[in-house]
């Protein structure tokens, strides 16, 4: 009887967690933070001038496997789509043409990160990820230009999976976060934040303690901690207000001593989701919104077959969520040094990594040989991150057969000297020398041979 | 909301008492603090390394100036030989300036300007004959500072009396001789603007952007070390040996070609690299990677493996003569053993020391925790 009744009461728990009619506000907030944040950020981006250093300037991509056919658009085509981005993220904002902007937005931004494998960020993955579920929800119906225009199609709840898979997703990042700073490197070594800590000891107040170890330890110990834990205090009723606050002050720290740009910020906005909806509402007061029309109850409905195609997206998205960041569990060696299975796994600020390569073109026919100059071909971003990654070594190597191809060299041998140093190990051989990588496919999952073996005091 | 107010004050409260008692800790020890004086280190290159290297440049071009001005006023045989000293002095002297290519420097993109070589004859004669040289022209690059300027004076015939006559008797005596004055002008005018930024206002600006991302002042610092160093190797010595293309020698791509003094000038160039990172006999980058305790791969002080390197690179390159571009066509063998250790200081500058400072050197941002 008693397990009946908890096994009733687990079920009851999910389908609350599904189906639950839940008040929209969240929602709204998260969709009126994130249009913000990605107005700013879109704007910040191209006044730094990087939409033309990264996006027109350079003569070659780093696309990602199976995405070769995301070309730049040319210079008018590119700002054209940082302008759509820009004017979709305002949209967002205030809900207008709600679903229409989430998706062009979502298809501007991805289409962007995919050009280039250079400026790969998590952080612009994750907004990827966020964008993409917005369309999924209606959160545009409140509170919003549409709602204004169209008062027939305003909703004040929504089914509590409209706004519990944000939450799951932000729980994901910082759970992921914090498993993949369970390392050696990490915990024991305190790197890299022994050698980063100490570059900003010019900082006002602080910039002292920065350099001294046992800081580097305390940060690195208290970073793996915050990471895994903090998703679940922000879920709890209970901690949810002092976690929000150990967010904004975490955040703000690592956004004053590190160069990650709008990162802490677009985490402080899109974690505001966790807050109840009475607490949303008390704010939209403030601002003049009348609330009090909660008595009139207007809930979101979906169709079952548009439902079920909604729950097999979600499914879908949600296991992927949970085993990419453990494919790396597929390949052997070092993952901070082989980096197969690095991306997409919520792995940040592991590493202090850099690389110096030369490449040799060695024509068959004559077996004479040539360095590459690689500024020739590449911007200098372009050329550290190549450096260091081998996905994007070989691609660079494919891309000088075809160039000496070009010039009438038949089948030419492509092979690199990469020296690369991984947190402070000094600098060592990275791939096999011997080795001809314009003869080494591509592959999607496949492990990359060639990559040197990291060994400790080699 | 009150509880949330409570909460935020103590915990700002116990991150300042955490603060300021270590700020407090360290205050008894004077001179004893953990981390390393970068603005000091600034100080020490901009007062001791910069700003004399950029004075020397300087008087150098001002004589070269006052040379090719006596020269063309009444061309002989001892006027001529008088500039061409005055050139070979100057290029000597810009090998310890090229360096430095922020602020002043960089925005009027001193480098190549004044040093884009090798000279592109056929552009410099063509300006010549025409008659107009427009100095912001791309195509202009290689036909302009002292590359061009050392084509004139050196390279103009087989021998002084021959260069002579091009000056004298030739048909386009008097075109060359106001390209040649325009030339140095144009250098002297670009000099005399960067040394007056670095008197005004920018030495303060240098100093006090002390940090160490991209746009501060040692990560452009340590960012143009590397670019510079890599001219030596590339431009100075492997494009002239064949490295990139596929073993064909240009030995007339060397740097002073037509002066023959190419690898006095590369030791000047190596010398002036050396003299960055080790801040002279102040504080430099070699000061900070031993307070940093930088190691090498084999566990040995990086600042070692870097200070010995720069060693073995220098004994290889002084084991050629001058003139550099004949050693290429009857020795490539000891040319290329230059270049491979040139290369793996490459390794050491670019990578290792870079990575040990925790130095951005490219803009974007990182991946966020």
């Amino acid at each position: 009887m008693a397990i009946k009744t908890a096994a009733y009461s687990v079920k009851q728990k999910i389908k609350d967690w599904l189906v639950k009619p839940m008040h929209i506000a969240p929602l709204t907030t998260l969709r009126i933070a994130f249009g913000v944040m990605m107005f700013i950020s879109t704007l910040r981006f191209v006044m730094r001038g990087w939409v033309s250093a990264f996006y027109i300037k350079p003569q070659f991509h780093f696309t990602f496997y199976g995405f070769g056919w995301v070309k730049p658009l040319g210079e008018t085509g590119t700002y054209a789509l940082f302008v759509l981005m820009a004017t979709a993220a305002i949209c967002i904002a205030i809900g207008l043409f709600y679903r229409i902007s989430a998706i062009l937005f979502f298809l501007a931004f991805t289409y962007v990160e995919l050009l280039d494998k250079t400026t790969y960020l998590n952080h612009y993955y994750l907004v990827s990820i966020i964008a993409f579920l917005l369309i999924l929800v209606p959160a545009g119906s409140y509170f919003s230009v549409d709602a204004w225009r169209k008062p027939n199609n305003k909703v004040t709840y929504v089914p509590a999976w409209c706004i519990n898979i944000f939450k799951l997703q932000l729980v994901l990042v910082y759970f992921f976060a914090g498993v993949s700073k369970l390392t050696y490197d990490w915990l024991i070594a305190a790197m890299p934040l022994k050698i980063w800590l100490p570059a900003s000891s010019h900082l006002w107040l602080i910039g002292d303690l920065l350099t001294k170890a046992w800081v580097a330890y305390a940060f690195s110990w208290f970073g793996m901690l915050f990471d895994l834990l903090i998703g679940f205090f922000l879920l709890s009723k209970r901690w949810c207000k002092p976690a929000y606050l150990l967010v904004v002050v975490f955040h703000l720290f690592t956004g004053w001593f590190f160069k990650i740009g709008m990162f802490p910020y677009i985490m402080i906005a899109i974690t505001l989701v966790f807050f109840p909806a009475k607490a949303h509402l008390r704010v939209f007061g403030w601002v003049g919104l009348s609330t009090s029309e909660g008595a009139r109850r207007r809930v979101y409905k979906v169709s079952p077959s548009v439902s079920s195609i909604l729950a097999g997206i979600l499914v879908l998205h949600f296991a992927f969520q949970l085993i990419l960041p453990f494919r790396f569990m597929l390949y052997p060696g070092k993952l901070n040094w082989t980096e197969e299975g690095y991306r997409f796994s919520w792995r940040v600020m592991l590493m202090e990594k850099g690389g110096t390569a030369f490449f040799h073109v060695n024509d068959p026919a004559t077996g004479r040989s040539t360095e590459i100059i690689n500024s020739q071909y590449l911007t200098p971003f372009q050329e550290t991150q190549m450096a260091t990654q081998p996905d994007m070594i070989l691609q660079y190597a494919h891309f000088l057969a075809d160039v000496y191809q070009k010039k009438g060299i038949r089948n030419p041998v492509v092979t690199a000297e990469s020296y690369v140093t991984l947190n402070g190990s000094g600098s060592r051989l990275y791939v096999d020398t011997a080795v001809n990588l314009a003869a080494e496919n591509e592959t999607l999952f496949g492990q990359n041979k060639w990559i040197r073996p990291f060994k400790d005091n080699n | 909301m009150k509880k949330l107010l409570i909460t935020a004050l103590s915990l700002t409260a116990g991150i300042v008492l955490t603060i300021s008692c270590s700020k407090s800790d360290s205050g008894n020890q004077p001179g004893k603090s953990d981390s390393f004086d970068r603005k000091g280190l600034l100080t020490n290159v901009s007062n001791n390394i910069i700003i004399p290297a950029y004075a020397s440049f300087q008087t150098s071009v001002n004589a070269l100036n006052d040379a090719i001005t006596v020269f063309n006023s009444a061309p002989d045989a001892a006027k001529l030989t008088a500039a061409q000293n005055a050139l070979v002095a100057a290029y000597k002297q810009w090998q310890s300036a090229s360096q430095y290519e922020i602020g002043p420097a960089a925005q009027v993109n001193f480098r190549v300007n004044v040093n884009t070589f090798p000279a592109d004859t056929k552009q410099i004669n063509d300006n010549i004959t025409s008659g107009t040289y427009n100095p912001d022209q791309l195509a202009n690059l290689a036909a302009k500072g002292l590359p061009a300027i050392d084509y004139l004076l050196f390279g103009t015939g087989a021998s002084n009396a021959a260069i002579l006559l091009q000056y004298t008797t030739d048909a386009q005596a008097t075109k060359r001789k106001t390209y040649l004055a325009a030339l140095i002008a144009e250098t002297k005018k670009l000099t005399d603007g960067v040394v007056t930024g670095w008197n005004g206002d920018y030495k303060n600006t240098f100093i006090n952007a002390d940090g160490t991302d991209a746009g501060s002042s040692l990560g452009q610092l340590v960012n143009q070390l590397v670019y510079d160093y890599e001219i030596i190797k590339n431009y100075e010595i492997g494009i002239p040996a064949g490295v990139q293309s596929m073993g064909t020698t240009f030995p007339e791509k060397v740097q002073g070609y037509y002066d023959k003094a190419s690898l006095q000038l590369t030791l000047f160039h190596l010398q002036a690299v050396k003299n960055l990172y080790m801040g002279k006999d102040g504080l430099g980058l070699d000061d900070y990677l031993i307070k940093v305790n930088a190691k090498y791969t084999d566990g040995k002080p990086l600042n070692d493996v870097i200070t010995a390197q720069f060693a073995t690179a220098e004994t290889k390159l002084k084991a050629l003569s001058d003139p550099l571009a004949d050693n290429i066509r009857t020795n490539p063998t000891a040319v290329k053993a230059a270049y491979t250790e040139l290369q793996k200081l490459t390794v050491f500058l670019k990578t290792d020391m870079t990575s040990s400072l925790g130095i951005l050197i490219t803009f974007g941002d990182n991946d966020g925790d």
